[in-house]
């Protein structure tokens, strides 16, 4: 009962993922595009941790528990750069 | 009956989710976009998180891991959504049409008039 939950829950949340492509492509301004990426990112470690409890890995957690810290420092970069450029 | 909580739980996350997402797609201006972003993960994400902790306990690998990364979105996410939105002022993308308060512009104006 349990793991088909996490599968569904799985699949809902990359499907989400799906029309913030959309805006990623399409973003009129360099910051929408940075909007969607981060949503993109937050949907995918929900997804990783869901699929790692479906199928009992443990490897995919550390994948989610990076992506969700990594996908912070790049939206911190990106609003870094954007403010006072390189450096 | 931990199934039941784990669907209630994963269903509000998804349904806040969904709304933010169409928030992303809908919205008018960079702005109402980043609030509708940092709701979708705060208010959707947090419930999900939280139905894995309900259906593997959290002290198991998997529900201590989804902890984790609540406390981790919990804190970092408003500071990311802050940074943007102030980079994004700075360097002058328009608000929408319709907005009505511009402070810090109204400030500007009012020190150096």
């Amino acid at each position: 009962m349990l793991p088909d939950v996490y599968s569904a829950v799985a699949i809902a949340e990359i499907a989400l993922a799906a029309p913030l492509l959309v805006r990623l492509a399409v973003g009129p301004s360099i910051c929408d595009r940075v909007v969607a990426l981060n949503a993109v990112s937050t949907q995918a470690t929900l997804t990783l941790l869901f699929f790692a409890a479906f199928a009992q890995r443990t490897i995919y957690l550390d994948v989610g528990l990076w992506l969700s810290s990594f996908s912070y420092l790049g939206t911190l970069i990106w609003a870094r750069y954007l403010e006072r450029g390189l450096l | 009956m931990t199934a039941a909580l784990v669907i209630a739980a994963a269903g509000v996350g998804f349904f806040f989710s969904l709304s933010g997402v169409v928030g992303i797609l809908r919205m008018p201006d960079v702005y109402c976009r980043i609030q509708c972003s940092s709701k979708t993960i705060t208010m959707g994400a947090l419930p999900v998180l939280l139905a894995l902790v309900i259906g593997e306990g959290p002290f198991s690998v998997y529900g201590s891991r989804a902890l984790l990364v609540c406390g981790l979105l919990l804190v970092v996410n408003p500071a990311a959504s802050h940074a943007l939105a102030r980079a994004a002022y700075k360097i002058g993308i328009p608000m929408w049409r319709g907005a009505v308060e511009d402070q810090p512009k109204e400030q500007w104006l009012a020190e150096h008039k």
